[in-house]
């Protein structure tokens, strides 16, 4: 509960750009929770004739099957941020823990840990997840644990030298002194180090995991019943000579404009509380 | 035995008054050789005045003396009044402690003097007006004083009249009581030399009483401690003030100017008021004490040649040792030796200092002796337990470091509260109240205020005195019996330097922990320090007491560092 005040208060501090960010995700948030009320089509089953241009009854048009777009956009953005944010704190939580302990530990264990790290690092990940996104099948569940799997060594590596600064720290040395293990250092000790550095890399990888979701669904290897961005522009390109029509102006247009959307506001956010943190610090 | 001439064995004066029973003198016995010195020290209200009078045999009901006061072979105390008087004035004298009242105020100084002759020799007449001269002379009076009376006399010149009657038998055994109390100093100096005169020339034995260190430093050869009645040190004077072996000793000590002129005075803490036959008569005031203290009465025992001491604990205890300290850091292939084989020893309740340039490996060998360090070779021992890992430092009663720089000592993100209360959460010691009282305690005792919104602040709100001061409350609530200070205020200002040390030597005189204080500071070392260890390039190059080490260095370096900053 602490925390959630901490972060109130430092959305206050936000500047416009900041505040546009929170504002955009929030919308989007607010979309994709509300999916079902915002649109009066289904998003999976045709509603109208197909290509529909932009128009009172189908604000954004249909596609090539007469489903209507605004609500598979408003469906999509329920994928994009379950897959965006559950990657971020699932390679959060698991960077920063693997971070403290290999901080804490150090020695060989820190060692090992690192070389681990560096090996993840050098893999190319969009072939690799191609890979085991073909393998594993495609669900929305997967893709966030593969996304997860390529995206953990950021916060690790950045919690890992935290770590190692804070216990040069002497406040830490007396709390060895008194007898202090891992989880007392780490609760009373690391956590309020690392979280400004966490968040901060939390939100980074937030708009990395969208655009890996929607790069994944673009190629095909996504979920093909989540109806994703992604997915949509895989359907529109994949549609003959789309750009030799108009139709290309709202089928490809809106889910491009989307992402774009989300992913920039993501990155306002983040490089306002990026500022907020280094001018506090 | 032939020698000793006066031999005194279980004294004990007891003054009774209504219900009340004060022992005043508890079971003391010592020798005295012929032609010896010999000081008796305490504070007052420590029973050195009624020892005096009962080797005089002048306590009368309601006071009741028991134990044996031999002159030579003669018990004195189954005298009868009449026999006593034989040896009292004649074979043992008393120079009473100097007050108007104590010469008869209608009397010159010469029919004061005379009535002595009178009474107590065969001489009379012309004689006996001739021996006053004699006297008068000897204690350095002009003849032409002995018409005056007393009230126009000065002290000193009192002192001095009352020495001449003391002297008017040629007694064996002087007892000199308080000499220089209300002395000036001119007036003090020329009383001790002409007793020490006295005593060579006349080859009387010498007892001196007196609460005044440099007095018995100069006047006996021997000295013992007095407290509460009860002789808790006894030993050659020289060694005594040198070496205290009793906690009580040391405070009386500290507290004289004159041994150490450059520290800050600090009296020992608490009143003597222990009126009970059980237990350590200085068990309230000592810091050192264990339970056993309460219940037994320590036992004058020897512990070197020539020492005796009256502790259960054997004296002042040594608290840690380290031995053969060794350690090296690897730089770049370049191993440098931050610590040398370095030996150290830290008494309980001592403040040790532990001078040397930046670079020299003091802190370092902070961090060794507080197990946060691990060593290369050696070792250290703390109470008698070896010291490994954070053997010492997770426990109540053991080692606390305080460190150099207050903003990484202390958690900005933290409360004040929850700072000062981390090492008992660590060690899950008491309940929530009870850590929270522990808590207010201690920022009590760093002067800080211990209310509910001072505690809940973040530390990063407080400046930098005020975060070190709140360090030290953390490891104050640990109640340490040594607290190692790394350099605690040399990133303070001056004034905030000022506060914090006086605070925290206030702190170790009354809670009476020892302290490693560790500076590079000559000066402050100077005001604080019980014992200095100098360190040079990783070794410990010199040690001893303050004034030793200030006044006389023995190495080349810690010459330079003397004369550089001082």
């Amino acid at each position: 509960m602490k925390y959630v005040k901490h972060v109130m208060i430092s959305i206050k501090r936000f500047n416009a750009m900041g505040k546009i960010g929170v504002a955009v995700v929030l919308m989007v948030l607010f979309l994709g929770i509300f999916s079902g009320w915002l649109s009066f089509h289904p998003y999976s089953i045709p509603s109208g004739g197909s290509l529909e241009a932009p128009g009172a009854v189908h604000w954004l048009g249909t596609d090539d099957l007469g489903i209507d777009l605004w609500a598979q956009i408003c469906f999509g953005a329920r994928i994009s941020i379950i897959v965006g944010f559950g990657t971020a704190f699932l390679a959060g939580i698991g960077g920063s823990i693997i971070g403290i302990f290999s901080g804490y530990s150090g020695g060989l264990t820190d060692k090992i840990i690192m070389r681990i790290t560096d090996m993840v690092i050098v893999l190319p990940d969009l072939p690799m997840m191609i890979v085991l996104g073909a393998f594993f099948g495609p669900s929305v569940r997967n893709i966030i644990i593969v996304l997860a799997l390529f995206s953990w060594t950021v916060p690790a590596r950045i919690v890992r030298s935290k770590v190692l600064s804070v216990k040069q720290e002497n406040y830490v040395t007396a709390a060895i002194s008194y007898g202090a293990g891992f989880w007392h250092l780490t609760l009373r000790h690391f956590l309020p180090n690392i979280l400004p550095l966490v968040m901060v890399s939390v939100i980074r990888l937030t708009s990395r995991a969208i655009v890996a979701e929607a790069g994944l669904a673009f190629l095909g290897l996504g979920d093909p019943t989540s109806k994703s961005w992604g997915l949509i522009l895989n359907h529109a390109i994949n549609f003959r000579g789309i750009y030799f029509t108009d139709y290309w102006k709202w089928w490809v247009v809106s889910p491009i404009t989307a992402i774009m959307l989300l992913v920039t506001a993501i990155a306002f956010i983040s490089r306002d509380t990026e500022r907020i943190i280094n001018s506090k610090a | 035995m032939e020698h000793s001439i006066i031999k005194v064995e279980n004294l004990s004066v007891c003054y009774h008054s209504d219900k009340i029973r004060t022992r005043a003198v508890n079971n003391v016995s010592f020798n005295l050789d012929r032609g010896n010195s010999f000081g008796i020290i305490g504070e007052s209200g420590s029973g050195k005045t009624s020892m005096a009078m009962a080797m005089m045999g002048l306590l009368k009901k309601p006071a009741t003396v028991d134990g044996q006061v031999y002159y030579g072979n003669k018990d004195l105390n189954s005298l009868s009044e009449k026999e006593r008087n034989l040896y009292r004035w004649g074979k043992i004298a008393i120079v009473f402690q100097n007050s108007l009242d104590v010469l008869n105020p209608v009397l010159t100084v010469h029919e004061q003097i005379l009535e002595c002759i009178l009474r107590h020799t065969v001489l009379a007449g012309q004689e006996a007006d001739k021996k006053v001269v004699q006297l008068l002379e000897l204690v350095g009076l002009d003849a032409g004083w002995n018409t005056y009376y007393p009230y126009q006399l000065s002290g000193g010149m009192r002192q001095r009249v009352l020495l001449a009657m003391a002297l008017s038998c040629d007694p064996e055994v002087l007892i000199v009581d308080e000499p220089t109390t209300a002395l000036d100093a001119v007036a003090k100096d020329e009383i001790t030399r002409l007793l020490a005169r006295l005593q060579r020339e006349k080859k009387f034995a010498l007892i001196v009483i007196s609460h005044e260190m440099q007095i018995i430093a100069r006047l006996a050869n021997r000295v013992m401690v007095m407290y509460c009645g009860h002789i808790v040190e006894e030993g050659l004077t020289k060694d005594v003030l040198e070496n205290p072996m009793h906690t009580y000793t040391r405070g009386l000590i500290h507290a004289s100017p004159s041994i150490n002129p450059y520290r800050d005075l600090w009296g020992i803490p608490g009143e003597a008021d222990r009126n009970s036959l059980e237990g350590c008569p200085f068990y309230d005031r000592c810091n050192q004490k264990v339970s056993e203290c309460k219940t037994k009465l320590p036992q004058l025992e020897y512990i070197s040649i020539e020492r005796r001491v009256a502790c259960n604990r054997g004296g002042i205890a040594t608290l840690l040792i380290g031995r053969g300290i060794h350690k090296s850091f690897a730089f770049k292939g370049k191993t440098v030796k931050a610590c040398d084989n370095c030996d150290l020893e830290i008494r309980s309740g001592e403040v040790v200092v532990l001078i040397g340039e930046s670079g020299s490996g003091k802190t370092t060998l902070a961090g060794i002796l507080s197990g946060v360090l691990t060593v290369d070779e050696g070792e250290v021992v703390f109470e008698g337990e070896k010291v490994k890992g954070n053997s010492a430092t997770c426990r109540k009663n053991g080692i606390q470091i305080v460190f150099q720089d207050p903003f990484t000592a202390t958690n900005e993100h933290l409360t004040i509260a929850q700072v000062v209360r981390e090492p008992l959460d660590i060690l899950k010691i008491g309940t929530k109240d009870e850590r929270f009282d522990k808590v207010r305690q201690a920022l009590k005792d760093v002067q800080l205020p211990g209310d509910e919104e001072f505690i809940s602040r973040k530390c990063h709100s407080l400046s930098g005195g005020q975060r070190q001061r709140v360090a030290i409350a953390r490891s104050l609530v640990m109640e340490p019996k040594l607290l190692i200070a790394d350099e605690i205020s040399s990133m303070l200002d001056p004034s905030t330097q000022a506060n914090v040390l006086r605070l925290l030597k206030g702190l170790q005189n009354s809670k009476g922990f020892a302290m490693l204080y560790i500076t590079h500071d000559l000066a402050l070392a100077r005001k604080i320090a019980d014992r200095v260890y100098v360190m040079y390039k990783g070794r410990i190059i010199e040690h001893g007491s303050v004034v030793d080490v200030f006044d006389s260095p023995k190495e080349s370096y810690t010459n330079k560092l003397v004369n550089n900053s001082l």
